[in-house]
């Protein structure tokens, strides 16, 4: 180009814009095909629903395997012994929080029943310190999430005509799975807002922001 | 490519494109952003009551203690702590409300501030050391502490005894003492019960009820009955707007100083004007009659009209009532003019003693801190254990506090912050907060007769090395070999076994209805006025007009300064100047155009005891011959948040006049106020006076209220 020439309007910064969109674009695309625990929906894996009047996502989450203080077996508890979920879980129908059984509701059973075994003796050892184990937290939403366990089981199970309180596993199962089958826990399905969402939309949930955040 | 230089416009711009192609990129992929897994810990109870619920509160009885009102409260524990404090609506003092300070408790309960460990010399100890070197050092210690009572108190006084007998300095300097020694010598009665809502008028001379004198709480709820139909009316006479001031009808600005002179004034105007009679009080009676109009208007620069106006309104509204704090004068004056107007037994009736005189309130002055200061100066004092004040803070220079303490052998604190006093003691005990330890407090200001307030844990330590106030009283006292208290292992032992003998019951049930009521009914009597109350009534003669003098007043928030490492308080606005985390000096118009300042301007304040620098803030609802700084702000150490501001104190005088009479907070002094030529933005929560036709409050005038909303 020489200088007398009339020079078209030159957009210098053009290769900047596309290159920064590239690498932006690049950026979320690559997080989420790397992402280890990305699992799109897979209907035929996921178990048929047995809420009735209930028509909830199927989604599934292949949560890691986080390591706990002490090794509990929901499938041993919860599946193989058919303890009812609410047994233990029991401010779930009357809070916000499910909430961790107190150690003293495990004692009851555990100052007799297989104390001889290492995990048993020690949660005994932490009972007797006067210490609660620390348990890491695995289904979570962000603080500012507020998700009411005691609302959605009023709605699925006890104001649910076709439910006894002994069907709860199942509508626990809609947003943690089969809890049956798994050791201390794992996460199960995905908790993202558009797993609540498409819930919400399904059972006629309420669509207003401020209801779950505030 | 020379020509992509990166500027501000270029910047937007690819940072939009860039947004954009990120956007679209995640649109049509299903977004798995999860939450954390494992990430947080979750606890469970041990062994929890059944009414406790993980996600639900339970709210638990206990006494606030952030000033000496000791305000009944309800705090509201989840998950084993405690949240948020509301107030108790059983308790008489303040009927289920409390103040901005006591809210705040909660953030100095968790403040990540506090001591954590007992340090002997600066170097953290065990508990069994420091306590040893208190048991073999600290006989025959002073106590300094603040207002206490109740079974502390108790304490502290089984202690002095058996070590020897120390004298107790109890330090407030945001207090009641002029009305107490006013009520005393008119009434016999320092505490007697004030009724605002029986008064059809209040005139108020410096006591400023609604922010910091005596018990707010409570006055503001009479207040609020006060102003009900038929509205009283609230007249203040004080030298510098308060609270108090700038919700009355009428306020009169008097010079520094000369507010026991209007009082008399008013006095000469009601027997003159009105033919009140002042018989059977004939030296009060001649102190009214010197006091003439011109006289007042010469010695305060209140007009006769003003005057006039005062008395007129106290004649037509009966009954009255007359509220001193300004000075002991003015206090004095004001219990003869409520004699004289028959406030007493209508809006001024008599309190209750408690049966257990021992657990009585205690109410703190700075006559106190002067005779600490002079008695340690003196070397009278070999050791001292410090709780619940700041004299180093609190002091002004004239004081020479630090002198004073360095001549104190041995010096315990027993404190939950460090501050200016416990950077100089020996050994510093930490205290746990009020929210996390046992005690039991008698109001001194409003509460129903006999109660005591208790003050019960609401959750664990903090920090697990503290120890509760009374713990470490109980655990000093059977150090220093005082009786009865063999076998009490803690606190609450000694407190459940004195409440039970209080109520006269040790069951169980009984005791569990005492905390869930958070108060408890001690056997009282009440108190009988005396009859005369004839007192000699003087007045302090002012700095003339013209000359600037310094006064510091107390704004709810900072106190006296304990509140200063509180953000919540000092993001509050102050209630008159509307500043916020910083001191100015208030000053009229009319003067800061002579001196050439306005606001935001940096001044040099200077006075005999030294100088301050700090910004003006101008206003009218100040004389025009008074420079006010409210105290509590300009700590040197008292940790991150309380270093801004400057504090007035240091450079009052304490010591000038009549020691028994002056008090920190109505003493003033000559001062000097020069520019510095600075200025920066005052940051202030409402910099415009005006609304400039915005109705944001809408107004209207009495006489239209008249006609169109039935008023009479």
């Amino acid at each position: 180009m020489s200088a007398d020439r009339p020079q078209h309007k030159s957009f210098p910064w053009i290769r900047t814009f596309i290159g920064t969109a590239v690498i932006g674009a690049l950026i979320v695309l690559g997080a989420q095909v790397f992402e280890q625990q990305l699992h799109p929906v897979a209907p035929g894996e996921a178990p048929a629903p047995r809420v009735p009047g209930a028509d909830f996502p199927m989604d599934t989450f292949d949560g890691k395997d986080v390591p706990q203080p002490i090794n509990y077996s929901h499938k041993l508890h919860a599946g193989d012994l058919g303890i009812n979920c609410l047994y233990c879980h029991t401010y779930a129908r009357r809070s916000k929080v499910a909430g961790i059984p107190p150690t003293a509701k495990c004692m009851g059973c555990h100052t007799v029943v297989a104390d001889d075994k290492p995990e048993i003796q020690k949660l005994t050892a932490m009972w007797q310190k006067g210490e609660s184990p620390a348990w890491n937290k695995v289904n979570d939403t962000p603080d500012f999430v507020h998700f009411s366990h005691e609302r959605h089981l009023q709605k699925f199970l006890l104001n649910n005509e076709d439910m006894n309180i002994e069907d709860a596993p199942d509508v626990c199962a809609m947003c943690h799975g089969d809890m049956n089958t798994v050791g201390v826990a794992k996460k199960m399905k995905p908790l993202t807002m558009g797993f609540c969402v498409t819930c919400h939309e399904k059972n006629n949930g309420p669509a207003d922001c401020t209801r779950c955040h505030k | 490519m020379s020509k992509t230089k990166i500027d501000r416009r270029n910047f937007l711009k690819v940072l939009g494109l860039g947004t954009a192609g990120a956007a679209m990129a995640g649109c049509d992929m299903p977004s798995y952003v999860t939450s954390e897994e494992g990430v947080e810990k979750v606890y469970s109870y041990l062994a929890p009551e059944e009414y406790v619920i993980p996600g639900i509160g339970v709210w638990y009885a206990s006494t606030c203690q952030q000033c000496p009102q000791a305000c009944g409260v309800h705090g509201r524990v989840r998950e084993g702590r405690v949240l948020k404090l509301e107030g108790n609506p059983d308790t008489a003092t303040n009927a289920g409300k409390i103040c901005q300070m006591g809210q705040s408790a909660i953030q100095a309960h968790f403040h990540p501030e506090r001591i954590q460990n007992p340090t002997i010399g600066g170097k953290d100890a065990t508990w069994d050391d420091a306590l040893a070197l208190i048991k073999e050092k600290a006989s025959n210690a002073s106590w300094v502490t603040g207002a206490v009572s109740g079974h502390q108190r108790v304490l502290m006084d089984v202690s002095r005894e058996a070590a020897g007998n120390g004298r107790h300095y109890a330090i407030e300097a945001v207090n009641t003492r002029a009305w107490e020694d006013a009520s005393a010598a008119t009434l016999g009665d320092a505490n007697p019960n004030l009724h605002i809502d029986k008064a059809r008028a209040v005139l108020t001379i410096g006591a400023d009820f609604l922010g910091t004198w005596g018990n707010p709480v409570q006055a503001m709820r009479d207040y609020g009955n006060f102003r009900n139909a038929p509205r009283g009316v609230l007249m203040a006479i004080e030298p510098a707007m308060s609270m108090t001031g700038a919700n009355a009808d009428t306020w009169v600005a008097a010079r520094p100083g000369s507010e026991a002179a209007v009082v008399l004034g008013v006095g000469h105007v009601l027997m003159s004007k009105h033919g009140v009679s002042a018989a059977g009080m004939p030296s009060a009676a001649s102190a009214f009659s010197a006091m003439n109009p011109a006289k007042v208007k010469d010695l305060s620069g209140v007009s006769e009209a003003q005057l006039n106006k005062i008395a007129d309104t106290l004649m037509a509204n009966s009954p009255s009532l007359v509220i001193a704090n300004a000075s002991h004068a003015a206090a004095h004056a004001a219990q003869v003019l409520n004699l004289m107007l028959g406030n007493v037994g209508q809006t001024i009736t008599p309190g209750a003693s408690l049966a257990a005189g021992a657990m009585a309130p205690v109410s703190g002055s700075t006559k106190d801190l002067v005779g600490f200061a002079m008695d340690a100066n003196a070397g009278k004092i070999g050791a001292a254990i410090i709780t619940g004040t700041n004299p180093t803070f609190l002091a002004p220079k004239g004081l020479d506090m630090s002198a004073a303490l360095s001549k104190i052998g041995f010096k315990v604190a027993i404190a939950d912050f460090h501050d200016e006093t416990t950077k100089s003691c020996d050994v510093v005990l930490p205290m746990s907060s009020p929210l996390e330890s046992w005690g039991t407090h008698v109001p001194a200001n409003g509460a129903a007769p006999g109660t005591v307030h208790i003050q019960q844990p609401l959750m664990e330590n903090v920090y697990a090395n503290t120890r509760g106030l009374g713990d470490i009283l109980l655990s000093v006292a059977q150090g220093a070999g005082a009786e009865g208290l063999d076998g009490f292992e803690d606190y609450y032992g000694y407190l459940r076994t004195a409440v039970s003998a209080m109520i006269g019951s040790d069951m169980e049930g009984d005791w569990n209805k005492v905390l869930q009521a958070g108060f408890a009914t001690a056997a009282s009597a009440p108190t009988a006025f005396k009859a005369g109350g004839d007192v000699a009534l003087g007045f302090s003669e002012p700095a003339s007009a013209g000359t600037l003098t310094l006064i510091t007043s107390a704004r709810q928030g900072m106190f006296d300064g304990r509140h200063a490492n509180l953000p919540w308080l000092q993001e509050a606005p102050d209630q008159i100047n509307k500043t916020v985390w910083d001191t100015c000096a208030e000053l009229h118009p009319a003067t800061a155009a002579k001196l050439g300042v306005k606001t935001g301007d940096y001044v040099s304040i200077n006075t005999a005891n030294g100088a301050i620098s700090t910004r003006v803030f101008t206003y009218k609802g100040i004389h025009p011959d008074a420079v006010n700084v409210p105290m509590g702000r300009g700590h040197t150490d008292y940790g991150t948040y309380a270093e801004n501001g400057v504090n007035p104190l240091t450079i009052m005088d304490a010591t000038s006049g009549d020691r028994s009479s002056t008090e920190l907070l109505s003493s003033s002094i000559a001062a000097t106020v020069t520019p510095t030529g600075e200025n920066r933005y005052l940051v202030r929560s409402m910099d415009l006076a005006e609304q400039h036709g915005r109705k944001l409050v809408a107004t209207i005038t009495a006489d239209q209220f008249d006609r169109n909303q039935g008023g009479a």
